[in-house]
């Protein structure tokens, strides 16, 4: 079981929601348990540009990405970069 | 959602509703009052949503998307039709690039058009400066298997086949950007009706002018020569009682997006584009403004407008415009409904 947080723009599209606990073996698996999965990826399934996954405080980057099994992590975080100035 | 009094004088606003979202357009479906919204985030993507409360609660449609095999992906949900009165299910949406949904549940699932996604002359158009949005989509009311598209950065397209396919329907306009400048695609509408009473009638607001076709879009006549300051710009409103008048808000030009010598001016023709003329009653003696293409909005009793500068106006019965609502962020979208309360 994995904790997912969102951020609070999605969770006023997830009745709002920002918690989530779900069951599954690879972080995407994880990303595709939540309702607003459809906001998360493309047609193509890519995760969309300017959306960061942070695993235990680290990028999903750098543990092999969303195929990469979850194992004993304990919270994931989906945080929008929404940069610039 | 400004809401305003029989005489639209006195208004209030509510909301943000969709906070957070860009609404490229929204309206409410005269026929069941649900209203729909081309809502998009430069994180989330584009969607489409619905509410059936007057906005107090939203529901998204099923993912939006093109075909795998299209190469292609949805960049953005631009603008949302309602189908005809005897579909109460069927709803079109226009997207970016350049590309045409049905639903026929109500919004809650989208098919591409393949006629428009595949079409023989899609490699000929090019994405301008505002992508390539499908943003007009007007039905025949008396056909009902004419429609008519129109494509920033393509033009103007017609189907008598109920979608089946397209035939561009830009002979006589003059786009000055291209190397041919009246190639059978490519050209650039920013907004596109049809006459309600008068359904051969349509009018185009243009990159490159003001254009009227009497013969459902066969041939085009450029109309801005007399008494427009500009032929750029891009809301377009009529008069369902008037198939002569057509209601346009220039800019300066291509390069330079606000109102020519900084006079905030909308300009009305009563003879089918013959003349135009200003009306300016109540708008500000100096602003340099700027008006989206789905800006602006009419019924049968009035207009609307809201600028880029979040100002909403609104014309009372005696012409004079009143800014109904200030300091609001740009005003991408302007639609009217009749609610009782």
């Amino acid at each position: 079981m994995v904790h997912i947080v969102i951020p609070s723009m999605l969770a006023a599209q997830a009745e709002g929601r920002r918690r989530f606990d779900i069951e599954a073996e690879t972080v995407g698996g994880a990303l595709h348990g939540l309702p607003v999965v459809d906001l998360l990826f493309n047609e193509r399934g890519e995760l969309n540009r300017h959306l960061n996954v942070y695993v235990d405080g680290t990028d999903s980057r750098e543990r092999g990405g969303l195929e990469a099994p979850l194992e004993d992590a304990r919270e994931i975080r989906i945080v929008a970069m929404v940069s610039g100035g | 959602m400004l809401s305003g009094d029989d005489d639209r004088r006195r208004w209030r606003a509510e909301g943000p509703l969709l906070d957070g979202w860009g609404v490229y357009h929204a309206m409410a479906d005269a026929r069941d009052g649900t209203v729909y919204a081309a809502a998009n985030h430069v994180v989330y993507g584009p969607t489409v949503q619905r509410s059936k409360d007057r906005g107090k609660t939203w529901t998204r449609s099923r993912k939006v998307g093109l075909p795998q095999e299209s190469g292609r992906t949805l960049n953005a949900t631009w603008h949302i039709e309602p189908g005809r009165p005897e579909e109460p299910e069927t709803l079109y949406l226009g997207g970016d690039p350049g590309v045409l949904f049905v639903s026929r549940d109500g919004g809650e699932s989208w098919e591409v058009n393949r006629g428009l996604l595949e079409h023989p002359t899609r490699e000929r158009w090019f994405p301008g400066a505002g992508g390539m949005s499908l943003h007009s989509i007007q039905l025949d009311p008396h056909d009902h298997r004419r429609m008519y598209v129109a494509i920033t950065s393509a033009g103007v397209f017609r189907s008598d086949d109920g979608g089946a396919s397209w035939i561009p329907r830009n002979h006589d306009v003059v786009t000055e950007f291209l190397a041919d400048p009246c190639a059978e695609v490519g050209h650039c509408p920013h907004k596109l009706l049809l006459h309600p009473a008068k359904p051969a009638r349509l009018w185009q607001q243009n990159h490159f002018g003001v254009y009227r076709s009497d013969d459902h879009g066969d041939s085009w006549v450029r109309v801005d020569g007399n008494g427009l300051p500009s032929g750029f710009g891009f809301p377009l409103m009529l008069d369902p009682a008037d198939p002569d008048t057509a209601v346009v808000i220039p800019e300066k030009s291509p390069e330079y997006h606000y109102s020519p010598g900084g006079t905030l001016a909308v300009y009305r023709t009563r003879d089918g584009g013959e003349t135009w003329k200003p009306m300016v009653d109540g708008l500000p003696d100096q602003a340099w403004a700027a008006v989206l293409r789905e800006g602006s909005a009419f019924d049968d009793e009035s207009l609307y407008f809201g600028t880029q500068s979040g100002s909403f106006f609104a014309l009372t019965d005696d012409d004079r415009w009143v800014e109904a609502v200030r300091h609001l962020p740009p005003i991408l979208s302007v639609e009217v409904t009749s609610w009782s309360t």
